[in-house]
């Protein structure tokens, strides 16, 4: 399920259905090499990034970016959508509450959709996501998104790292602790 | 408003409509068991339309039993539900040649509690409350006082733009000025726009900590009409069962997403929660962001695409990397 491509992994699941996706929100927390399940060190700690990218652009474009041999930080891991306009606010939330630091919704430009629309719905579905969820008192920072080609390795390394950088700055997400 | 003669305006109406069978049901407004209280009336018996009334306390969003009952339906709606019932024709959840909507204009609901606030009495102690142009006299044990209006108004009533419905069929009495005091019905909104992000989140968390997930704010929305809502979902199962704050507070974000473009801001959820949580700062903050950022208002159009399910191709992107 793990593939190794310069210290990044890069899962190849097949996630279809809800049901997987959400075991492996929950696994991927959990995994070991990912901090999960342990208590790190503030000093130690780095930011945990999900990202969901569109299985037609943004998915080939890290994929780009890995047999073209870019680095990009390995706080990313990475779930594998048809459209990111099957990403569900829910997914977002769940990652948050599941511990992530931050969530990367990627896909096609605009006009290029696999599907014709999904993105442009995507688009819609993460303004108002993005803005609600800063006035509930969510940093804006831990919800990304992207439009990444196919084509487009050295973006999907510029998107990944900038947004580790930004995570880094906000510290821990701590939210949905009791103790914050 | 003159409510008696609407009120007979409108027991005429809809005698008629059960009568010649244009309508299977009405549905409306009766007197509460409680003093100044109305309940939802729902009949078929053409001598029960007697007991509807119309009254500044006609508080609730009639539309979400709409999508409950079968036959044609003629409903009783002020500007709001209007609206809640023309966002249902646009989701197709309502066909609009199956429901006759008896018009009300409204010029705003009185807030009880309120009231119960200002003269520090219970609802039950409160002799009277009359209502005349823009002043409020409410007696208890004969002592008169007057209020404005815009003092006993609930919050979304004093933001609202829309005396007479957006949609009707049969226009019942004539349109009434609104109280408008904007800055009133956004007050807690600013105050918590105010705070920091962390200390917004606090709040939210304290709120929410409360929270009883008795799910009384979702079963009263007209915009919620899915057969299977995601928290009773067992595979996954997106969220505990048990109501702990986190959870809580993702449901009602994730219900306030999935109702953007859908809410008209009627404040049904807010007045049905009982654990007095301010739900309503949650949902006019998301139709201000709907509004902001696509000009979109719910209910407005039955023609219109509902808002989630549409696009322009100029959508604001200036977030997306």
């Amino acid at each position: 399920m793990w593939q190794r491509t310069l210290g990044v992994a890069i899962t190849t699941p097949s996630i279809l259905e809800l049901k997987a996706l959400f075991n492996l929100l929950s696994s991927y927390h959990n995994m070991p090499d990912f901090g999960g399940g342990q208590v790190t060190p503030e000093s130690e700690w780095e930011p945990k990034l999900l990202g969901f990218l569109c299985r037609w652009c943004s998915y080939a474009g890290a994929d780009l970016a890995g047999t073209s041999r870019k680095k990009y930080p390995a706080n990313i891991r990475i779930i594998k959508v048809p459209c990111s306009g099957r990403v569900d606010p829910l997914f977002i939330l769940k990652a948050l509450r599941l511990g992530f630091d931050g969530v990367l919704v990627s896909g096609c430009y605009p006009g290029d959709c696999h599907y014709q629309t999904g993105n442009y719905r995507a688009r819609r579905r993460m303004a108002i996501t993005k803005k609600f969820l800063e006035y509930v008192g969510i940093d804006p920072q831990r919800i990304q998104a992207s439009w990444v080609s196919a084509s487009e390795g050295g973006k999907f390394t510029e998107v990944v790292t900038e947004v580790t950088e930004g995570l880094k700055k906000i510290g821990p997400n701590k939210l949905f602790a009791d103790e914050r | 408003m003159n409510d008696r003669e609407t009120e007979q305006g409108l027991r005429g109406q809809a005698k008629a409509l059960l009568e010649e069978g244009k309508v299977n049901y009405i549905i409306g407004y009766e007197p509460g068991s409680l003093k100044f209280t109305t309940t939802p009336l729902i009949t078929k018996d053409k001598d029960s339309v007697d007991r509807l009334v119309i009254s500044p306390f006609i508080v609730n969003n009639l539309s979400e039993y709409l999508t409950e009952l079968k036959g044609r339906i003629g409903i009783v709606a002020k500007g709001c539900d209007s609206r809640s019932i023309v966002s249902l024709i646009q989701d197709n959840q309502v066909k609009r040649e199956d429901v006759v909507i008896l018009g009300v204009p409204c010029s705003g609901i009185i807030d009880l509690s309120k009231v119960e606030g200002l003269v520090g009495k219970d609802r039950d102690e409160i002799d009277d409350i009359v209502w005349e142009d823009s002043k409020v006299t409410i007696t208890v044990a004969g002592d008169r006082k007057e209020f404005h209006i815009g003092e006993v108004l609930f919050d979304n009533c004093l933001g609202c733009e829309f005396s007479i419905p957006q949609e009707y069929d049969i226009l019942l009495g004539e349109s009434s000025s609104l109280v408008v005091d904007k800055a009133t019905s956004r007050e807690k909104i600013e105050t918590l726009e105010a705070m920091s992000q962390e200390q917004r989140w606090n709040f939210w968390e304290k709120e929410f900590s409360r929270c009883i997930r008795c799910y009384a704010c979702r079963n009263v929305c007209p915009a919620c009409f899915c057969e299977r809502c995601f928290v009773e979902e067992s595979e996954p199962q997106w969220m505990a069962p048990v109501p702990r704050w986190q959870d809580n507070l993702m449901f009602q974000v994730i219900r306030n997403i999935h109702v953007a473009g859908r809410c008209t801001d009627c404040g049904e959820c807010e007045r049905a929660c009982p654990m007095n949580i301010p739900l309503r700062s949650l949902t006019k903050e998301m139709c201000d962001i709907v509004d902001d950022l696509y000009h979109f208002k719910a209910g407005m159009d039955k023609e219109a695409a509902p808002l989630m399910t549409h696009y322009e191709t100029t959508d604001p992107e200036d977030f997306i990397k």
